[in-house]
């Protein structure tokens, strides 16, 4: 055979014996289990999930879910969901979980990253270790955490330390300091992914520009703010967004560290859904809350695939 | 001295002044420490004597004065005498159900993810799967569990370890989706090309010769996909109630009335789960960030 000869600019190179079609049947069995499992989790339970949302069905309310038409409530669930204060209390409280947390894991993320743009003895070490607390399990983070928070905890006794007298706060007992102590074990968490991802932006400007800056007299800061940061554009957009969406989930560290309380003080929407899910089992009130959740990110998700697809194209 | 990766300042060859580079082995320092303490206070807490678990009216020891093993010992079910409870279970069946469904989990969603990011990859099939997956993504797992537990309780997967490996599998698709075909993508054609050229199907293609070419993206996202398996809380919670409970779940029940918090025991449970990620994360370092990214961003 001498087509092996054919630039490989030229499409891929396929016999006369080979169909046209081989790859097209190939491409469609090599993506079907993907397809069957995101039909299987996806399209199929959202649509149960809509139907269920219009009745008052619940797992024990006698009547197999596909039978909840019997339960019809002509929309209840949804106008209930507009003035159910625990919601609305669970909406402010993550998204004040989240103004606080996201933008506090960026900067940290950003100032470590840029200690690390150039290299020093014990970089390589430093950078691992400093990574270690995202790959921790979340549910294991959020009982060191609540260790560590304990009245008689070793907080309190860094705390003692520096203060000189005896501290015995009762951290997780507290609305405002389980509030707090929440939010840091969350920065803790996540302040390395920012750092990760910040840094292999950091790394990928070029340093031509950079260079040439020097050169006309720009000092550091200013090769940061007007070169550097502007070049990272895209990528800290993505950090941000990668964050905004799992923070919105928050649920294991927080969970077991306060389980939502006291009271209602750290209740998330994911805690929320779960007590409504596990304690009053009203199932087609779960179902609107979580397809009104749904309708919304959906919304984001479009805008995050669009910001990202620019991105690669950048990148490519 | 190991290769350096290559870094921003370095072709400046700026000549960095002593203060900062103090104030950068300070600042440094300060973050280690914030870093290692929760986790050194764990790996303490694992070792120290049932004396030592809570500082209430007790000195507050940061180090174990009298390490010892009981706790991993009380958490396999051996009776240690320092222990006043027994534990109705071990933790033995927990870790294997951790172990089974992130596996298996792993298992399904690297099969279908490699073989559909090879599809869109190469052949433009299931255009829409890259969207929809990053959808299902973003969703709180809360906000699809109802209609996912009717399913499980239809199909008889509640509180089973498949069970589990399914929705594990469905959850972390988007990841090795992604991650598999961002490999593909920079991937070189010309070996598939002249293979084709040779007369191989593109079957054949696919599996004698750019699957044993991708073996190490392959590995890596393998392990990025368990770690995310192996981290999951909130669906075990959901899913399993008493025989096939997962770490995270079991450590609940080292907590009676009788003896309040078993931290000892907790923290021991608790190493053994962070363990492995830790180690395998390590090992994956280079591709966490496409990973993370969706291949949005390349290290």
């Amino acid at each position: 055979m001498t087509m092996a000869t054919l630039p490989s600019t030229l499409a891929p190179a396929v016999p006369a014996d080979k169909p046209e079609n081989e790859s097209a049947r190939l491409g469609f069995r090599l993506t079907l289990p993907a397809q069957i499992l995101v039909l299987f989790i996806a399209v199929f339970p959202l649509l149960m999930q809509l139907y269920i949302s219009l009745s008052d069905w619940a797992p024990l309310s006698g009547v197999e879910w596909w039978n909840a038409w019997e339960l019809w409530n002509s929309f209840a669930n949804y106008s209930d969901l507009a003035a159910d204060t625990r919601f609305w209390s669970a909406l402010w409280c993550t998204a004040l979980v989240m103004v606080i947390c996201v933008p506090a894991e960026f900067l940290l993320g950003l100032a470590l990253a840029t200690l690390f743009a150039d290299d020093f003895p014990g970089k390589r070490v430093f950078y691992s270790i400093l990574l270690m607390p995202m790959m921790v399990v979340p549910a294991v983070a959020g009982y060191m955490f609540f260790m560590l928070f304990q009245s008689g905890g070793p907080v309190n006794d860094i705390l003692s330390a520096l203060t000189g007298r005896t501290v015995a706060i009762a951290w997780l007992s507290d609305p405002t300091l389980a509030f707090i102590a929440v939010v840091i074990a969350d920065i803790w968490q996540w302040t390395p992914l920012m750092f990760l991802i910040l840094l292999a932006g950091l790394v990928g400007v070029p340093d031509d520009q950079i260079k040439a800056a020097t050169l006309l007299g720009a000092n550091a800061w200013q090769r940061f703010t007007t070169i550097v940061l502007p070049k990272m554009k895209t990528i800290i957009i993505i950090a941000l967004a990668i964050r905004v969406i799992e923070n919105f989930k928050i649920f294991d560290t927080l969970f077991i560290m306060t389980g939502g309380g006291p009271g209602v003080a750290t209740e998330t929407i994911s805690v929320y859904v779960y007590k409504v899910t596990t304690q009053d089992l009203i199932w087609g009130y779960v179902a609107a809350i979580a397809l009104a959740i749904l309708v919304v990110l959906s919304v984001v998700a479009v805008f995050a695939m669009k910001r990202m697809a620019k991105a690669r194209e950048l990148a490519a | 001295m190991p290769l350096q990766p290559p870094s921003l300042q370095q072709s400046c060859q700026m000549k960095r002044s002593v203060p900062f580079e103090l104030f950068r082995y300070a600042a440094i320092l300060l973050a280690l420490a914030i870093t290692l303490v929760p986790i050194l206070w764990m790996v303490s807490m694992a070792f120290k004597p049932i004396g030592e678990w809570s500082a209430t009216g007790a000195e507050l020891t940061w180090w174990p004065k009298e390490p010892t093993l009981n706790n991993f010992r009380f958490i396999f079910g051996e009776s240690t005498s320092n222990l006043i409870v027994a534990l109705d279970r071990t933790a033995l069946k927990p870790i294997l159900s951790s172990l089974l469904s992130a596996v298996f989990g792993t298992a399904i969603a690297m099969g279908a993810g490699t073989a559909a990011a090879y599809g869109l990859s190469r052949f433009g099939s299931g255009q829409n799967l890259p969207l929809a997956l990053i959808q299902l993504r973003l969703f709180p797992p809360m906000a699809v569990m109802i209609p996912v537990m009717i399913m499980w309780a239809f199909l008889g997967l509640i509180d089973t370890w498949w069970g589990l490996a399914l929705i594990y599998g469905i959850v972390t698709l988007p990841f090795a989706f992604w991650l598999m075909k961002t490999f593909f993508d920079d991937m070189p054609r010309e070996i598939e090309e002249a293979a084709l050229v040779e007369g191989c199907s593109r079957w054949r293609v696919f599996t004698r010769i750019t699957l044993p070419m991708m073996r190490a993206p392959l590995a890596s996202a393998a392990l990025f996909v368990f770690i995310l398996n192996w981290s999951d809380y909130l669906i075990a919670l959901l899913l399993t109630t008493r025989e096939w409970v997962t770490i995270p779940v079991y450590m609940a029940s080292l907590s009676s009335s009788m003896t309040g918090q078993l931290y000892g025991a907790k923290a021991a449970l608790g190493l053994i789960a962070a363990v492995p990620p830790v180690i395998m994360g390590i090992a994956i370092q280079r591709h966490l960030v496409r990973g993370l990214t969706f291949g949005a961003l390349k290290q």
